[in-house]
């Protein structure tokens, strides 16, 4: 029973895993840039959730959705501002352009809100199902199944609609997009876009039963590379996979060797997993 | 025998991009490898140089197996290659480029200068030396990376498409540059889609289609076989719809 | 020309060895001796992510061996801090040999996300270790023993000591930039297929880039211990001491001899004023500022002083960017 728990548990976790870090496996995949402040999107948009409920007094029905689009545009920002400049220079800007926005996000919180630990009230999305003796509780049950949905309808966009073949006909190759027609620019855009949206539900969602505070993203930034590594870099179903697989492993490995430790076996699954396959669990060689 | 390939197979997934390629070469001979876009044939090179392993099949060099050792094994027994699109030193001036390879025999930065210096002369890019490798266009790129590879002094050469995106006047100078090469006693085996150039420059030519050495001989002979013939005009036929 | 191109780099090392002892305000002398210990770590850095290109985010763990091995000695067995500056050092070839070859197979961003999880990995084990003082730390002698505790009042003597590591590990770094190593660990980082074709055995010139890289990363973590007395696993393994060495580098010019210096001198004084003026770090506001800073090089001149200073000085050669 305990079995079923731990898993039960470690799926509901792992699809918002799965729905912040194909946010990042998305921009990876679309211009070949990682955002080593993915992390501290996810910090913003728990803040959001955060003040919305002490400030405005509203549920996630209603700061979910903002936090998505205001992520959106914040991504976008982040794009045409910064990104768009550094990603045709040394690799070396690339990396450091985005530690520096992590820094600026993270320590702006602090300035802004304290290092204090906050949390919503856990009764926010109340009540715990007894499935045969497997606890489920709402708040994650309603976080792992929206996830799993807006990742599904993620790949859907792209595999499925004209908009995602052109973004990934500019992923492809920037300047045969152009040559057909498809300005690279507004798509590369709307990638950080989507990417960063995704992220801000993801945000959202989990602020519903994890603290927030301003360097909670540092983590969350390493728990998405682990995902997007363990997926397939670049692949959103990967991501899915990976996101459930982490949220398993996480949790089991909380129970038996203590939650301090549980970040240990993450990232040393990541490094090990650098180690054999460089190109990712389910990526092709 | 310089060089011995057997059986040489490249899979990618279930794609094999060089399917059971055989390959002798002989001291001082110029081979050309043809075969139309996607043939496998900077796979096959890749193959020979270390680049990547082949699935599988056996290489030879002088003698030696050298199936699977690294690239840096490979240019230190004397196999060396250019790359269809060159990759040069950024950062580095002309004539550091080719020290590099000039120190793989001469660990003395002076002398792998004077090498360098002998190497640029030979390739024409003498007047060049100082400036910085990427304000060259394709045709000095090229040249810099035959100079390179020649540094490391070597027995072979691999030269994939070393005249693709020439002018015509360029391509003139670059077939004499070949043809200086193999008279130093370099040993010769050139990726060319022109097939004037190779008619020039070779006695023998390997044809791939489809990762497979689908005919072998002179120029002549493999330009009036039929199935090379077919192989080609197929590749028109597909381009046409 | 030629005598005066010799001569501008004794020249900086005299004006450096001179410059803060014509100053009696012990701040301005504490930010001298900082930049030139950042000016070690970052130069360091700079062997395997300047001239080799591979950008290492996770050279913290030398840095934090380093300052650990120091107050490990004195807290554990009484001996002066500096007498771990070895074993940091000995350390830090174990460590190299461990994470270099798994993780010099990863190439571009792959690298720095692979050091970066491995540092992260170091930080939180360190935590964790009890022996090593956990999440609080370890403190260096309150009192000087005797002159080998190499505790002074005053910045300068630490400065002096500084100085001179960073002068060997320049002219180590000298000789090796006109060493075949250097050429291969330029050609390993411009491209490394190519390096391969040409006899250069990357993986080989790699590990003792980072051998070296990572002994004196070390070696600054031990200085820094015995002039601080303090590290904790923030202080000594935190992601942000990676961070500091790769933009310092970065700012004055990657795979340059003098660019990490020149980065140190504009970016460490920078810090510490805006530290001082915004009030530590505790507020957050000086990680903002630095943050942004970090953008502003990224974004208007990702190469590094090193790209403006062929427009001042005619004679040097334009690195293409
Ligand atoms: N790393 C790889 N992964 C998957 N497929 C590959 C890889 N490298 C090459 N291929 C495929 O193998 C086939 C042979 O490619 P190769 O570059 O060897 O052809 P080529 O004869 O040199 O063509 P060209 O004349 O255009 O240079 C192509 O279909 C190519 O798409
Ligand atoms: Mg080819």
């Amino acid at each position: 029973m305990i079995l079923l728990q731990l898993v039960s548990d470690g799926l509901q976790l792992g699809a918002v895993y799965a729905l912040f870090s194909s946010g990042l496996t998305l921009i990876w995949g679309m211009m070949n840039v990682m955002n080593f402040a993915h992390g501290q999107f996810v910090m913003l948009a728990m803040y959001v959730a955060f003040f919305c409920f002490t400030l405005l007094k509203v549920g996630p029905a209603f700061f979910v959705p903002l936090a998505a689009v205001g992520l959106f545009g914040f991504g976008v920002v982040v794009y045409l501002l910064l990104v768009r400049h550094v990603m045709r220079g040394p690799m070396l800007a690339q990396i450091i352009s985005t530690f520096g926005l992590a820094l600026v996000l993270q320590y702006s919180a602090l300035w802004a809100f304290s290092a204090n630990f906050v949390s919503l009230p856990t009764t926010l999305v109340g009540g715990v199902y007894d499935l045969g003796g497997v606890r489920l509780s709402a708040a994650r049950l309603l976080a792992g199944a929206t996830a799993i949905a807006l990742t599904a309808g993620m790949h859907l966009l792209l595999t499925r609609t004209d908009l995602g073949s052109r973004m990934l006909a500019v992923s492809e190759d920037r300047v045969a997009a152009a040559l057909v027609g498809i300005r690279p620019d507004p798509m590369q855009a709307l990638a950080w876009g989507l990417g960063a949206a995704a992220t801000g539900v993801a945000g959202g969602l989990i602020a519903l039963f994890f603290y927030v505070s301003p360097d909670v993203g540092n983590s969350f930034t390493l728990l998405a590379f682990v995902t997007v590594c363990l997926g397939g870099f670049g692949s959103v179903p990967g991501a899915l996979l990976a996101g459930l697989v982490i949220g398993v492993v996480e949790s089991f490995s909380a129970y038996w060797l203590g939650p301090a430790t549980k970040d240990v076996v993450v990232y040393g699954l990541f490094v090990a997993l650098l180690w054999v396959r460089p190109q990712g669990m389910f990526g092709r060689a | 025998m310089l060089l011995e390939a057997e059986g040489i197979v490249k899979a990618f997934g279930s794609f094999r991009a060089v399917d059971q390629a055989s390959l002798v070469v002989a001291e001082n001979e110029l081979i050309g490898l043809i075969g139309p876009n996607g043939a496998g044939k900077s796979t096959f090179f890749n193959c020979l140089a270390g680049d990547t392993r082949p699935t599988s099949g056996t290489i030879r060099f002088r003698g030696q197996e050298i199936t699977r050792l690294s690239p840096d094994r490979h240019a230190r027994l004397g196999l060396a290659r250019t790359f269809q699109v060159p990759i040069v030193f950024a950062g580095m001036t002309v004539r550091e480029n080719v020290m590099v390879g000039a120190l793989l025999r001469h660990p003395h930065r002076r002398r792998a200068a004077a090498e360098a210096d002998e190497l640029l002369h030979f390739t024409g890019l003498a007047e060049r030396a100082e400036m910085p490798v990427t304000a060259l266009g394709t045709s000095g790129r090229k040249r810099v990376e035959i100079a390179r590879a020649l540094a490391t002094e070597p027995r072979l050469l691999l030269l994939d498409e070393a005249l693709a995106g020439l002018t015509s006047s360029e391509v003139e100078a670059a077939i004499e540059l070949v043809e200086r090469i193999h008279a130093r006693g370099v040993t010769l085996i050139v990726v060319e889609h022109i097939m004037e150039v190779i008619h020039r420059l070779t006695e023998r030519v390997l044809v791939f289609h489809q990762g497979r050495v689908i005919a072998e001989g002179t120029p002549a002979e493999v330009t009036a076989d039929p199935t090379v013939i077919a192989a080609y005009l197929g590749r028109r036929r597909r381009r046409a719809r | 020309m030629i005598p005066l191109r010799r001569a501008w780099p004794v020249a900086v090392l005299v004006i450096l060895a001179i410059a803060p002892f014509l100053t009696a305000n012990p701040f301005y002398q504490r930010v001298a001796a900082l930049v030139v210990l950042a000016a070690i770590s970052a130069s360091a850095w700079n062997v395997i992510g300047g001239y080799a290109g591979q950008i290492s985010f996770g050279h913290s763990i030398y840095f934090g061996i380093g300052a650990y091995a120091s107050l490990l000695l004195f807290g554990r067995f009484g001996l002066p801090p500096i007498a771990g500056a070895p074993l940091g050092i000995v350390a830090s070839f174990v460590v190299s040999l461990i994470i270099g070859p798994p993780t010099f197979r990863l190439r571009g961003h792959y690298f720095s996300m692979g050091t970066f999880a491995i540092a992260a990995l170091a930080e939180i084990l360190v935590v964790n270790w009890k022996f090593a003082g956990g999440a609080i730390g370890l403190m260096g002698p309150a009192m000087p023993r005797s002159l080998a505790d190499l505790l002074f009042r005053n910045s300068l003597p630490y400065y002096a000591i500084f100085l001179a590591v960073l002068a060997l590990l320049l002219a180590l770094t000298h000789l090796m930039q006109r060493s075949r190593m250097g050429f291969y660990l330029r050609a390993i980082g411009a491209g490394e297929r190519a390096a391969e074709s040409l006899g250069v055995p990357v993986q080989r010139y790699k590990l003792y880039a980072l051998l070296i890289s990572g002994a004196f990363t070390a070696l600054a973590g031990s200085l820094y211990a015995v002039m601080i007395g303090f590290v904790d696993p923030e202080s000594g393994f935190g992601i942000l001491i990676s961070v500091n060495m790769v933009v310092i580098a970065a700012l004055g010019g990657v795979g340059t001899l003098f660019g990490p210096l020149a980065g140190a001198i504009i970016l460490v004084p920078l810090q510490e004023t805006t530290n001082a003026l915004l009030g530590g770090s505790g507020t957050g506001a000086a990680y903002v500022a630095y943050g942004l800073i970090i953008m502003l090089i990224a974004r208007f001149s990702p190469g590094g002083l090193a790209e403006l200073w062929p427009l001042i000085n005619r004679n040097g050669r334009r690195r293409a960017a």
